[in-house]
């Protein structure tokens, strides 16, 4: 028997916060890094990349289902929650990775199915037998399959129904998504305790939270539409109360993809979700930029509640799903289409599934005003795999396997992803002309000084070192006469030193040059010190301050008191 | 403290022909003065235009006497005047205002003295505050105001924070478009959306002014009488006053619908698109007109011309910007504006509630025209008077309203 590896000790803060003032980035295990060569990612090859993402600047990477599963919805289809799909590896793997994660002072966190299991789950398999069996109520069965009308179909594109009628039971089931995942009865106990216990297993492993998929939809009540039911927010209070009593330092991420004013809902009184995605802010970016204007951005914000005291909203650009235009009016959904889903094999559902280069017609300088809304607006930022280096899609892949192509490590063969025959690969590599590997990759733009990728992480960089008032300072608008011009102040006192940091933050939303004058009176005497450079600007007065903006251009100053 | 008349006198005299705000030659003379709690006085003159100007005076710790905007401990005792209880820290004037002087105290409240005194109440204090009385949620309501029984003297709004005017926005747009050079409804920046909802605005802003202030019949002959009027202060070409008059005259044998109190200056420049959508501002009407005849009903779609107009000049505008002489953007321009009026229009007779207010759908071209012609005309002999270089724009859209005719 070799002797036992002595384990690695890890190096997180013990702050019960952290999430508030992290930077988050979203991996598929199954695109990241492959290390077996068998033509799909796994936590080995992962675990082999932790140094690059470490130098990237990422305090929390957010895995996406690595549970077992026969893969008809990229894992979101699980079949037994306390087993990792074996082409990725095993518990022993996971175990390793989140040690060699915490020991590089990274958290991590997994996306977490709770609403519905793969028909292959054996929860299913048996429930189905009859109606008697022991799970015959852990899920939701139903002779008709005609009531509940009013809750909307959300998979329109392949979905007729939310109800299918399986022929062994004879009886129709609920499903919400695809009709291969059926909807758990948390009316049951037992189904709610069971969960519990694929929460406990998890944590217990060293995962340090879950992103809980598809939250809304956890019952099923009479004359509703089965969305953000009171039922539900009881079941996620419970949850929390479990783990706030036996795991310090964890947090839990709803995907609620709901009005702002629904969302806030998950996070309860604090004592609910410590985070949620802001949905609708994302759209609005990419329609501000569009029209040049910044009314878009300020009126989903305007519409944007408080949040409870230790909660914090999750934003980001681009993620693995399609870019989901559900929150948004009819109009400015065919707006989008019309802007952003030229070619019909772009939408998806409610949506459009690209990556973020081809979205914003791999202008650079465009891509890079995002990221500084993105680090700037309130919210953690979440990034996705890829748009670090400005990779593609593939829109001639089915549902959304376009924008979850392997990851570009150099430009040798399958990208440096793997060495397996090509024809193996889960989802063949890039191979465009524009955004193709032997273009975009890692490797080379670790190479070039100049490249986005170096950009990228000056940015985070510089976010990092004033983490806190990004992540948890108050946000004002300053006005400016100009349309295309979005500005704003952050401000943030740190309650046990006393010491307040200021950042002004100006963007231009306009493919033009722009003047700006900020109407800041109330910040007369401070001096703004762009915070890149360091380069001191003239001290705001009583008078509009000015400032000229380059086309997509944005600034980023530090507002400090005026020295001796 | 008290300020002798006769430094009063001479200050008036010196400084208020100066003064952007004041319309007249010379001051003829000083019709009332009131001291305000021992630092501020409130001095009414008359100028020899025959109208009524106000100036606050006060004196600084310097001890020069001074116009109150100009001094910050000044200025918050005027703010004192319509909001007792607030306080501010920063005071800054509000950019360049031709009728009036507007200060932001905070980044927070704008302060607009009025300057030009109308014989009885401030018709846009009037208007704004009944329809924010009745709920109308786009004008920005007042928070406070200055007045006694028979004059306002100021008033005091929410500065609406990340707000455009509509000009702006309109400019935002033609920029876009004159760079792509693709039709106005494809450009990214279509302003086409932002107008259809700015139209039901104006809809439903009718529909307000109708429930806060008398519908009665509409005074045709005398309407007729004033475009008529206009017709001959201003020296258009000569081939075209006739067919003018023709237009005008067809008014009168068609059912023009209902009038009432309207906005009477209506244009992009009059509005701001804000977080929670459009506001409708400055109801004082054409300040060169008196305010008896501002009060005066009308018909709304006076206004729906007003903006129309307001179209053409933000395109023709914009293509001066860019300097450019090109066929190609010309027609870029001319579409963007039928394109952009379509819109307004669509959304605004698109509410229904306003048909009642309207004259029958037939007729209805026949009075927006004869609006849009007067329109044009004031403003050739505006162009003419202040800036003979714009004076294409306003005669190009006569002609045109003319072979439509």
């Amino acid at each position: 028997m070799s002797p036992r590896r002595k384990p690695k000790p890890p190096r997180l803060d013990d702050n019960p916060r952290w999430f508030q003032t992290s930077m988050f980035y979203e991996v598929l295990v199954r695109g990241y890094h492959d290390s077996d060569n068998d033509g799909t990612g796994d936590f080995r090859g992962l675990t082999e990349k932790l140094d690059y993402i470490q130098w990237l600047g990422v305090d929390c990477i957010w895995l996406v289902p690595f549970y077992s599963s026969p893969l008809r919805d990229g894992g979101y289809d699980i079949s037994d929650y306390f087993n990792v799909l074996p082409e990725y590896g095993t518990i022993g793997d996971v175990a390793q990775f989140l040690e060699e994660a915490h020991h590089r002072s990274i958290r991590v966190i997994a996306d977490l199915v709770v609403n519905h299991t793969s028909d292959q789950h054996p929860w299913f398999q048996e429930s189905r037998q009859n109606r008697t069996n022991p799970k015959a109520d852990w899920y939701v069965w139903d002779d008709d399959g005609t009531k509940w009308s009013e809750a909307r179909i959300i998979f329109l594109d392949t979905e007729p129904s939310n109800w299918t009628w399986d022929p062994m039971r004879e009886q129709f089931f609920w499903h919400r998504f695809f009709s291969h995942q059926p909807d758990l009865n948390f009316d049951n106990p037992d189904v709610q305790d069971a969960m519990l216990d694929v929460l406990r297993f998890w944590l217990d492993l060293g995962l340090d939270g879950f992103r809980l998929d598809a939250v809304p939809y956890l019952y099923e009540r009479d004359g509703t539409n089965g969305e953000n039911l009171k039922e539900t927010h009881e079941f996620l209070k419970r949850l929390r109360a479990e783990i706030d009593a036996g795991y310090p330092n964890k947090v839990l991420l709803a995907e609620a993809n709901q009005w702002p004013a629904d969302v806030v809902e998950y996070f309860g009184d604090g004592d609910e979700c410590h985070m949620c995605f802001h949905f609708p802010v994302m759209p609005r970016m990419f329609m501000a930029a569009r029209r040049e204007q910044r009314t878009p951005i300020t009126e989903i914000l305007a519409q944007t509640p408080d949040i409870p005291d230790g909660c914090q909203w999750g934003i980001f650009l681009r993620n693995h799903d399609e870019l989901t235009l559900e929150m948004v009016t009819d109009d400015e959904r065919d707006y989008m289409y019309g802007e952003y889903a030229k070619d019909p094999r772009m939408k998806l559902n409610l949506g459009i599934r690209r990556r973020l280069f081809p979205l914003l017609d791999n202008n650079e300088r465009l891509v890079e005003l995002f990221h500084g809304m993105l680090f700037s607006l309130p919210g953690s930022p979440i990034l996705y795999y890829g748009d670090e280096i400005g990779m593609g899609d593939n829109i001639y892949l089915g549902d959304r396997d376009g924008v979850r192509t392997p990851m570009q490590w150099t430009p040798d063969r399958n990208a440096g992803f793997s060495r397996a025959d090509f024809e193996r690969l889960y989802l063949p590599v890039l191979m465009d002309p524009v955004y193709g590997y032997q273009v975009v990759n890692v490797e080379s733009q670790l190479r070039d000084s100049s490249s986005f990728l170096h950009w990228l992480q000056r940015m985070i960089e510089v976010r990092k070192q004033h983490a806190q008032v990004f992540g948890l300072g108050s946000f004002d608008i300053i006005h400016c006469e100009n349309p295309s011009v979005l500005a704003f102040v952050r401000q943030y006192t740190d309650p046990e030193t006393g010491e307040r940091d200021m950042v002004l933050c100006a963007n231009n939303l306009s493919r033009f040059a722009q003047p700006a004058e900020l109407m800041m009176s109330t910040y007369d005497g401070l001096v703004p010190h762009e915070l890149l450079g360091r380069v001191t600007f003239p001290r705001i007065g009583e008078l509009p301050y000015f400032i000229t903006l380059p086309p997509h251009g944005f600034f980023w100053f530090q507002l400090v008191e005026d020295g001796p | 403290m008290m300020i002798e008349r006769e430094l009063l006198e001479r200050y008036v005299a010196a400084e208020l022909p100066g003064q952007r705000w004041f319309g007249a030659n010379a001051v003829t003379g000083i019709e009332a003065v009131q001291e305000i709690e021992g630092k501020l006085t409130q001095v009414i003159v008359r100028g020899d235009d025959g109208s009524r100007y106000q100036t606050v005076l006060g004196v600084r710790d310097d001890g020069l006497l001074v116009d109150a905007t100009t001094d910050h401990d000044l200025a918050l005792s005027l703010l004192h005047q319509a909001m007792p209880d607030e306080d501010a820290a920063k005071v800054r004037p509000l950019g360049v205002e031709q009728s009036n002087t507007s200060l932001v105290f905070d980044e927070r409240l704008v302060f607009k003295l009025f300057r030009r005194l109308p014989d009885g109440r401030n018709p846009d204090v009037e208007v704004t505050s009944a329809l924010a009385d009745l709920g109308f949620e786009h004008v920005i309501a007042p928070l406070g105001t200055w007045r006694d029984d028979d004059a306002d003297f100021a008033i005091v709004n929410e500065l609406l924070l990340s707000s455009t005017d509509g000009w702006q926005l309109a400019m935002t747009s033609l920029r876009d478009l004159y760079d792509r050079r693709c039709p106005p409804e494809e450009a990214p920046a279509d302003f086409g959306f932002e107008a259809e909802r700015l139209g039901r605005v104006t809809a439903q802003l009718h529909e307000a002014l109708s429930e806060a202030f008398p519908v009665g019949d509409a005074d045709v002959d005398s309407w007729i009488d004033d475009m008529e009027a206009q017709l001959e202060r201003v020296s258009l070409p000569d081939d075209l006053a006739p067919a003018a008059r023709a237009v005008y005259e067809a008014v009168r044998s068609v059912d023009v619908g209902p009038a009432f109190r309207i906005h009477g200056d209506y244009h992009l420049g009059q509005t701001l698109l804000t977080d929670l959508g459009w506001y409708v501002l400055d109801f004082e009407g054409e300040p060169a007109r008196p305010v008896a005849e501002r009060r005066r009903p009308s018909s709304p779609l006076r206004d729906v011309a007003g903006m129309v107009r307001s179209f053409h000049y933000a395109a023709e505008a914009a293509l001066r910007q860019v300097g450019s002489e090109d066929e190609e953007d010309r027609r870029l321009a001319g579409a963007w504006e039928r394109h952009v009026a379509e819109r307004f229009l669509a959304g605004y007779e698109g509410y229904e509630p306003l048909e009642r207010l309207l004259p029958p759908t037939e007729t209805r071209p026949v009075v927006q025209r004869a609006f849009e012609l007067d329109k044009a005309v004031y403003e050739v002999g505006y162009e003419t008077a202040h800036r003979p270089d714009w004076v294409g724009i306003p005669l190009a859209a006569v002609r045109r309203l003319l072979a439509e005719a």
